[in-house]
């Protein structure tokens, strides 16, 4: 059966890592655990958190973001939490509690605070360059965003999306999972930087 | 988890395929640009701008930032944020290729210079004045000729020559377009151009990484199109190679020759040469991977990028044992179709429908204005293909390209011009 289950571990930057499993953990339900005390009764982020240097777990449907204190390389962390993970799911408990599932800020909530960072920082500083960031929607903790004006089809617009919304995002809602871009670059008609040569 | 820094001109196509890389290899990414970006100030661990005509002024900010948020390696995307990369890495006492290196991959003319002392081939060469008198250039040049300028990207500005008469046209041509402003080119540069022997022969790219000064090839490219003028807009590359293998090797040979020439030691570069009955012909070697989206067209191991082979061999780690992987795959560069202002793409369904298509990837937007070679350069969007062998990538990409139909519309005159302004 431990064979059977396969997770792909990737990381996402020098704190977090991405572990996709070939199952639904927690069927279309996401849940975030920012330290330990909010791990009880929680039988997966019990065992996560018992792991040397894990600091906060995000549960989505078949995906979870570890982050980790401090710095040290992930094979090793990664290959436990995997184990984790196929212990979890042979286990058939449930894997978070309750009160965790009821704590996470539902879509409607996500999608105030998005739309208020969206309003308050995000698009008077694109609006320099012509550019607006719509939301779209959101899916479970997922955020997908269109990008408008000088930012659709802008050379920068990936740099404007991964370093600097998502980044603002993050800081602000720990819980988000994906920051998912559905923009049609190619249609942009005045993109505020054009790509252009080699 | 180690920080890179990656110098991104704003007009880059490549800031998504590297910031992608950063995040699956598990780096930090600081992006440094050469205009300021709106988040420099809320993500200042994120964004950095830098004057990338000021490289030394540069190199302080970095090592300012670096002193807070120490940096692994610096990784540029193109040929000018390679050489500022470079400067950068030396000032933080990073690993890098000789600035000099650089700057002499950097500008065709004293690429030539250092390569034709090597016994190397190489086209024959000499530089002009755009302003001199034509006849005079025309006497030190050998016919057919092709006239290129010193520094552009993309075959832009580059065009054949067949015959004395012909050159004036050519030189003043070129003076036009370096004088344009997208171009924007000043200094000494701008003003000349090389003038060299056509090369006859079939054309492949070489993308390859050098460590230690031996080169490794990732890839070797035909490029099945005849490119012999009078532009050479560049159209499909197919790996791998259906060149005999004794040619494939001497290809490579002389890619390492020259990159040893010209200092180059450490890190990827791109090369195209033409290949005739006397064997392989350097035409030129950047310190640079493949530009545009091609580098997509490539994949190693288990589905790792160019780009994080790259930022891998930047931070030191060990990659040898990825190897491109087995299957032929190509990329084409989608002609540009005239000038006109663009409406709208028709057949993109139909292209991707064509079994071995990967991707049919449009980058031009409607209303943006199409202008050929050689004074234009912007492809119009490139078409991925992967399949059981070379030929049949060929044949996808060429019948994909022939599904899509650009409409255009008339380039406004002048006077229309100013009504839409009023």
């Amino acid at each position: 059966m431990d064979q059977e289950i396969k997770i792909k571990a990737v990381p996402i930057d020098a704190q977090r890592c991405r572990f996709t499993v070939d199952r639904p953990v927690l069927k279309d339900r996401a849940v975030f655990f920012p330290a330990v005390g909010r791990a009880a009764g929680s039988p997966l982020a019990e065992a996560l958190f018992a792991l040397p240097g894990v600091a906060t777990v995000l549960v989505s449907h078949d995906t979870l973001t570890v982050t980790r204190s401090g710095y040290g390389e992930w094979p090793e962390l990664a290959r436990q939490v995997g184990a984790a993970i196929r212990a979890q799911l042979q286990s058939g408990a449930e894997p978070v509690s309750a009160s965790a599932l009821a704590s996470m800020p539902g879509e409607d909530e996500i999608r105030t605070r998005v739309e208020h960072l969206l309003e308050t920082q995000i698009n008077p500083a694109v609006a320099s360059h012509g550019g607006w960031v719509e939301l779209l929607g959101v899916q479970a903790n997922n955020v997908f965003l269109q990008l408008g004006g000088g930012c659709q089809g802008c050379g920068m617009a990936d740099v404007t999306l991964k370093q600097g919304i998502e980044t603002l995002l993050r800081q602000e809602i720990p819980e988000l999972g994906e920051v998912l871009d559905q923009t049609d670059h190619a249609a942009g008609r005045n993109p505020y930087y054009a790509q252009s040569k080699k | 988890m180690p920080r890179v820094l990656l110098l991104l001109p704003t007009t880059t196509w490549r800031a998504e395929a590297l910031l992608s890389a950063c995040g699956r290899l598990g780096v930090d990414a600081t992006v440094g640009t050469d205009r300021p970006l709106v988040w420099a100030d809320r993500t200042p661990e994120r964004v950095i701008a830098l004057d990338f005509a000021q490289p030394a002024a540069a190199a302080e900010t970095v090592a300012e930032f670096a002193r807070a948020r120490p940096l692994a390696a610096v990784v540029g995307a193109d040929d000018e944020t390679t050489l500022l990369a470079a400067t950068i890495a030396s000032r933080l006492g990073l690993a890098h290729e000789p600035v000099e290196a650089l700057a002499a991959a950097r500008d065709k003319l004293r690429q030539r210079e250092v390569l034709g002392r090597t016994g190397l081939m190489v086209p024959r060469f000499t530089l002009c004045r755009l302003e001199e008198d034509a006849a005079a250039v025309a006497r030190r040049a050998e016919f057919p000729c092709v006239i290129k300028p010193r520094r552009l990207a993309a075959s832009r500005g580059v065009m054949r020559v067949d015959d004395a008469a012909s050159l004036g046209g050519a030189m003043r041509r070129l003076a036009a377009l370096l004088a344009s402003p997208d171009v924007g080119a000043c200094g000494e540069w701008a003003e000349t151009a090389i003038v060299e022997s056509f090369v006859p022969g079939r054309e492949v790219a070489l993308e390859g990484l050098l460590r230690s000064g031996r080169l490794r090839v990732l890839a070797l490219f035909d490029k099945p199109d005849p490119l012999d003028g009078p532009f050479f807009e560049e159209t499909l590359y197919v790996t791998p190679s259906r060149l005999p293998a004794e040619t494939q090797s001497a290809i490579a040979d002389t890619v390492e020759r020259a990159a040893g020439a010209l200092g180059l030691g450490r890190g990827p570069i791109h090369a195209e040469l033409r290949v005739n009955g006397r064997g392989p012909v350097l035409i030129e070697l950047a310190a640079r991977p493949i530009g545009g989206l091609c580098s997509r067209v490539l994949r190693f191991g288990d589905g790792v990028s160019l780009e994080e082979l790259v930022l891998m061999e930047a931070l030191g780690m060990e990659t040898s044992s990825l190897t491109r992987e087995p299957r032929s795959a190509g990329v084409m560069m989608i002609p540009i179709p005239g000038a006109g202002v663009l409406e709208r793409v028709e057949g993109r369904e139909d292209a991707e429908r064509v079994p071995g298509i990967e991707r049919v990837v449009i980058t031009a937007h409607p209303g943006e204005r199409l202008t050929p070679f050689p004074e234009g350069s912007r492809y119009p969007g490139f078409l991925f293909a992967r399949g059981d062998d070379p030929a049949s990538v060929e044949a996808a990409l060429r019948e994909a390209h022939r599904r899509l139909r650009f409409i255009l519309a008339p380039v406004p005159a002048p006077a229309d011009l100013a009504m839409e302004r009023r």
